[in-house]
């Protein structure tokens, strides 16, 4: 009776640790550089997803947007809060690129055409990238100790299981070029 | 309660199933996986704008106008503007990094036993450029140096003194030149081919051979016996007799291209005997044209001649640099030593890589290499009109290389400057001509372009091409007197493409084909032509040429056509072999 008492007790253990310590352990968090609001962004400026990440004039899309798009409508302090007050002293000032961690960054073996998705197959930006395009505050940016990749990332399973729900090719090469 | 080692075992045993309950392990098996995605010297797409930039190919006289589609900075891929390129040329972006690639060199210490070298040379003793592909403004260069030095030489490839222009010929008959292969700009050869006839006379069935409307299946050797033969200097049955031909197709082919009736006759070097038929046949001014050279400024005119490494007299030359930074046609090595100094001669090799003539030098000092190189590419045997290409860098070359015209030219004291600028100024300044860009598909006359305007269009892969002489002012050959017809009564040897280097059984395509390609140590020659040597198939036996001499082992095939040794050693093909049983 008491060596099973020990044998469930290590199982457990190990089922806690398991599902419960290790999700937090395998991952390092640390904040954006700007406490930037895609919210505040679409509701009082009118923007656009695609006034900010924008396609490049030969069909590529450009991602997240450089200093020189913020500053243009940021070169001076556009309110008194301190995410604003931040921003303009530690990059807008000094012309320092803001270190932003993207969220979908993909292995380098992986071809991705957001030109193809969006414009051909009239994906919604959300399909992907959930409701960051609505949200308040940016999610802290969880990276994965062992493979380097955030949390918040598309996986391999979610774009195969999207393109059999559309009925879209699949194939290995379709992605892996 | 004690804790005994059963109950450590129990706990642990709990443990691991437990933990094969959970996400853990399939995580780490799938992070493990990602992270070694990322590992050191995994190759990396490159990222960046996406642009196409324009030069030439330079790694043969060709010089094909190449579009190349860059990354960044980094070309990611090469394609031909007009027409296609070869192999070579569509993988040529790849050449600075092969592993036989040279990246550092002894550059100082060369210079300073160059000049000491010089410094010590006895009485009679030369200094001597040899490079492989003249025309170019480096060559220019190094020859306006050996003309500073007073005993310099610049030796060089015989050169043919005339081009042709396949636009024009209705009729050509080709002497084992391989016009659909490598002779000539090949999408130029390709662009005008429903133009012509071919009549291909060669020994072997070559791919031009298959390609020709006609293949004529001479006697290996008996070309110049063909050329005298259809110029009148041999009667048909003569010609018959060496050539292995019947007089009816000897007869058939001389009505084919007869006088006035815009026919071209070639071999592989323009031969002064193929040359002198195409006289014969009226295409002076027509179908062969002398090969004109872009404008030089006035002063570069004082450079040294060129030098045929035949009429060099034999251990004369103390300082030896060898240029093989431009591919082109290579010398015996043979020929060469037997004009070096006895003594310790000093030889320099500038190359991308040691395979070449830096087996033989003291010194071998790395060059950049094609697409870094900035070079120019003199026209082509098909290019009628004169025409100015830069090859333009399209990467940055490594820190260690050296380009050879500089260091010449610094060794003879000459003031540094930029060859290809000055040269791109006196055709500026000459006013004729035009200039094509491919960027824009544009032709505009050079009249109408600034000076700087045209730098940059031919540091942007523009091309200058000028104006061919009239035929009025052409001074022909006429009265050259064909050669003797003395075809080799030897064995010709062919060399075939090497055997790849050793891979993997796994890859079943490459090793199968391997099996089908010589082995560097084997000769194939017909049973007939081996039972006549005394050899048969396994003996031992030694490949004698003007090159050398080689220790082979024989393979007897009957799909080899008799006359001819096929050989995978490029410095075994020669026009005349012997085989001797060991």
């Amino acid at each position: 009776m008491r060596g099973k008492i020990i044998f469930l007790a290590g199982l457990a253990a190990a089922l806690g640790a398991g599902w419960a310590g290790f999700p937090y352990a395998i991952y390092t968090s640390r904040p954006q550089p700007v406490d930037f609001s895609h919210k505040v962004h679409a509701d009082k400026a009118g923007a656009k997803c695609e006034d900010c990440h924008a396609f490049r004039d030969d069909g590529t899309f450009a991602g997240i947007p450089t200093l020189d798009k913020c500053a243009g409508c940021h070169a001076a302090a556009m309110g008194t809060t301190a995410a604003e007050e931040n921003f303009i002293d530690q990059y807008v000032t000094p012309q320092r690129e803001p270190p932003w961690a993207s969220y979908a960054r993909q292995p380098e073996n992986v071809f991705f055409s957001h030109a193809a998705h969006v414009k051909l197959g009239n994906v919604k930006c959300e399909s992907c990238h959930g409701a960051l395009g609505a949200s308040d505050k940016l999610p802290r940016y969880r990276q994965d100790r062992i493979s380097g990749y955030s949390r918040l990332g598309m996986s391999m399973t979610d774009c195969i299981a999207c393109h059999r729900q559309q009925a879209r090719a699949d194939s290995c090469l379709d992605c892996h070029k | 309660m004690t804790t005994t080692r059963r109950d450590i075992f129990k706990f642990a045993g709990g443990s691991a199933l437990g933990a094969l309950l959970t996400p853990a392990p399939w995580r780490l098996i799938t992070d493990t996986a990602l992270w070694s995605e990322n590992w050191p010297g995994i190759p990396r797409p490159a990222r960046g704008e996406i642009r196409a930039k324009f030069t030439h190919c330079s790694l043969c006289p060709a010089g094909c106008a190449v579009r190349a589609r860059c990354v960044g900075e980094q070309p990611v891929s090469l394609a031909g503007v007009r027409g296609g390129l070869c192999p070579f040329g569509v993988t040529g972006h790849q050449l600075p990094y092969h592993p036989a690639r040279l990246r550092q060199g002894p550059v100082s210490e060369a210079m300073a036993a160059v000049a000491d070298a010089i410094a010590k040379c006895g009485p009679g003793e030369r200094v001597a450029v040899l490079d492989l592909r003249p025309g170019r403004t480096a060559s220019w260069t190094a020859r306006r140096a050996m003309a500073v030095l007073k005993n310099g030489w610049y030796i060089a490839p015989v050169q043919s003194p005339v081009a042709v222009d396949l636009t024009k010929a209705r009729t050509v008959l080709s002497l084992s030149a391989p016009l659909l292969e490598r002779w000539g700009t090949p999408a130029n050869v390709f662009a005008v081919r429903d133009g012509f006839r071919l009549i291909q006379a060669d020994p072997v069935e070559s791919r031009t051979a298959a390609l020709a409307d006609l293949w004529l299946p001479i006697r290996p050797g008996s070309e110049e016996a063909l050329a005298l033969g259809l110029a009148g200097q041999l009667t048909s049955a003569e010609t018959a007799a060496m050539t292995g031909l019947s007089e009816h197709q000897i007869e058939s082919v001389g009505q084919t291209i007869g006088f006035g009736r815009l026919s071209l006759v070639i071999d592989r070097a323009m031969s002064p005997a193929v040359v002198a038929l195409n006289v014969k046949l009226g295409g002076w001014g027509r179908t062969i044209v002398p090969r004109a050279e872009a404008p030089v400024p006035p002063e570069w005119k004082k450079a040294a001649p060129v030098t045929d490494l035949a009429t060099v007299p034999d251990r004369s030359i103390r300082v030896l640099l060898i240029d093989e930074s431009a591919p082109g046609e290579y010398l015996p090595w043979d020929a060469i030593e037997k004009k070096l100094a006895a003594g310790n001669p000093l030889v320099v090799v500038f190359a991308w890589s040691a395979n070449g003539y830096g087996r033989y030098a003291k010194y071998v000092l790395p060059t950049p290499v094609y697409p870094e190189a900035t070079d120019d590419i003199p026209p082509a045997i098909d290019s009628p009109a004169p025409c100015f290409r830069i090859a333009a860098p399209l990467l940055a070359a490594p820190a260690g290389v050296v380009t050879p015209s500089e260091f010449i030219a610094s060794l003879a004291g000459l003031p540094p400057a930029d060859a290809l600028r000055e040269r791109a100024r006196a055709i500026h300044q000459g006013g004729r001509g035009t200039l094509v860009t491919y960027a824009d598909a544009k032709s505009v006359p050079v009249k109408e372009v600034k000076p700087d305007d045209f730098w940059k269009a031919l540091n942007a892969g523009g091309c200058w091409v000028g104006q061919a002489l009239p035929p009025a002012n052409f001074r022909a050959p006429v009265g050259q007197a064909l050669p003797p017809a003395n075809p080799s009564q030897g064995l010709v040897v062919l060399a075939t493409p090497p055997a790849p280097s050793p891979a993997s059984p796994l890859f079943t395509k490459l090793y199968q084909e391997s099996d089908l390609l010589l082995a560097p140590n084997c000769i194939a020659l017909h049973p007939q032509d081996a039972a006549r040597c005394g050899v048969s198939a396994g003996n031992r036996a030694t490949l004698e040429t003007p090159n050398g001499k080689w220790s082979v082992r024989i393979l007897t095939d009957s799909s080899v056509r008799p006359g001819v040794v096929l050989a995978a050693r490029p410095e075994m093909a020669s026009a005349s072999g012997k085989v001797v049983r060991v």
